[in-house]
């Protein structure tokens, strides 16, 4: 029984992750090729923030709030440095952004559109600043992404996220809330 | 075989044999001081569940004493957080006056707090010893014969969607609950039902036998009619309030209270999920019992 229960748990975590694979889209080859710089471009940058993230003092998983602040202050500012010469589309290059935003449309037209919007724009994220090198405030609230969405989008490493900040498609560093690139008008 | 019988009309109840499909509801709401509708059995699993409590209002710490006050009739061991833990900024002294005081007492008592993520939380709430989250934004702990899944609603992303399809179909617990920051079921004007995420995790919970789940992000307290067999909660007014937000007449309301904060008891014992509702001025605004999914 014991055998059947889990051969039976196996084949829908397989139909899961077949269904999770066919959700993202088909790419052209010439797409695929930039999708993957995209991605490359993306580990480049955690590469980097974990060379420098050694400078910031150590926080475990029963850290005080002394420690996540001092690591957080610290890691940013490394990070920051670090990066001085980034430039808005290091990531989100002209042709990368072409691609997100017909993903996201054909995310929209799949999905009722004034859903996706209400999820998206419910957030309040007036007075977030778009800008790169600079923290995301920890006063401002995120924007939850919409599920579907990031199953469609090419998937971040673990130590960065998408967000939306208004109209505009941003990536976040996770750990220090740095926004690392963004793209206007991604939200059609 | 008084539990059989009262287990035997639970699922009666639940198939829609009885008028009130959804659970059985102690009586009518009281404003006695420290009513308790709990059964409150011994080696059962007592807890609370509360949410969007970071705002470190009045209000919050109101509500935090009538809590407090509570464990002394209701030792409730542990308490689910349902994200929104912390406000604005997120400095230390944020965390001590928008937690760490308010709840102080039982702190000091030892009872634990899980936290989840809420769309005003940062990520790195889950370094902070007291949520014991351990350093992850979605985790899982077991209590008894309960196994407890926090999500990160923020953020349900193929990575998570994997780690909870896989913790799930190796759980053999009698009970599993879920809770998470954004409500698949809500009957909120402000935000309402959040139908992203139901179309992601309500498929695996079915799936996987998951009895019951609370959110909080509308800022009030609503008992959800059973969806596809599961018993959805949402418990948002932990800090702030919305009031008059539930919409009147929504078809999947059981019980609503949108009218002060409030903050939920539950034991889970055998087949049995007790629940009682308590407002900031202590009365109790809903109770009642529900079966788990499947015996």
């Amino acid at each position: 029984m014991k055998t059947v229960r889990r051969f039976c748990g196996i084949l829908i975590f397989t139909a899961l992750c077949t269904a999770v694979a066919l959700a993202q889209p088909a790419l052209s080859r010439p797409d695929k090729k930039i999708v993957s710089e995209f991605e490359k471009k993306a580990q480049r940058y955690v590469s980097l923030r974990n060379k420098v993230k050694i400078k910031a003092p150590k926080v475990s998983g029963t850290a005080t709030p002394d420690e996540i602040y001092a690591n957080k202050v610290v890691f940013l500012a490394a990070v920051r440095s670090a990066r001085s010469t980034a430039r808005v589309g290091d990531l989100f290059t002209p042709a990368a952004a072409e691609i997100f935003k017909r993903l996201i449309e054909t995310e929209f037209t799949d999905i009722e559109t004034s859903e996706l919007r209400k999820a998206v724009l419910e957030a309040d994220t007036s007075g977030v600043p778009l800008e790169i090198n600079v923290a995301y405030p920890e006063s401002k609230e995120l924007v939850a992404m919409p599920s579907a969405l990031l199953l469609t989008l090419p998937q971040l490493p673990k130590e960065l996220r998408y967000r939306f900040i208004g109209h505009s498609l941003a990536i976040l560093d996770r750990d220090n809330a740095l926004i690392v690139d963004f793209m206007t008008d991604a939200l059609p | 075989m008084k539990q059989l019988i009262l287990t035997l009309f639970l699922m009666a109840t639940v198939c829609g044999l009885a008028a009130d499909p959804s659970v059985i509801v102690y009586g009518q709401p009281v404003s006695s001081d420290l009513k308790v509708t709990l059964p409150l059995e011994e080696g059962s699993v007592k807890f609370v569940a509360i949410g969007d409590t970071g705002s470190g209002s009045r209000q919050q710490l109101e509500l935090a004493k009538v809590m407090i006050d509570y464990r002394e009739a209701i030792p409730y061991e542990f308490v689910l957080l349902m994200g929104d833990n912390l406000y604005g900024s997120e400095k230390p002294v944020d965390f001590k006056e928008k937690f760490e005081d308010p709840y102080r007492p039982i702190l000091d008592q030892g009872v634990k707090f899980y936290a989840s993520l809420g769309n005003h939380d940062e990520s790195n709430q889950r370094h902070y010893e007291l949520f014991n989250m351990n350093g992850e934004e979605y985790y899982r702990f077991t209590k008894g014969e309960v196994s407890f899944y926090a999500l990160n609603s923020n953020y349900m992303d193929k990575r998570q969607i994997e780690w909870l399809e896989k913790e799930l179909s190796k759980d053999r617990s009698r009970w599993k609950v879920a809770f998470f920051h954004h409500p698949p079921y809500s009957s909120g004007g402000k935000h309402g039902s959040s139908s992203s995420i139901r179309r992601i995790v309500e498929p695996i919970f079915i799936r996987h036998g998951v009895d019951v789940v609370f959110t909080g992000h509308d800022h009030f307290y609503e008992r959800i009619k059973p969806q596809n067999g599961i018993f959805y909660f949402v418990t948002g007014a932990g800090g702030k309030l919305r009031r008059g937000d539930v919409k009147k007449n929504s078809p999947i309301t059981a019980k609503a209270f949108d009218e002060d904060l409030h903050f939920m008891l539950v034991e889970i014992t055998g087949d049995l999920m007790h629940f009682q509702v308590i407002s900031r001025a202590g009365k109790t605004v809903d109770s009642g019992a529900l079966p788990r999914r499947s015996p």
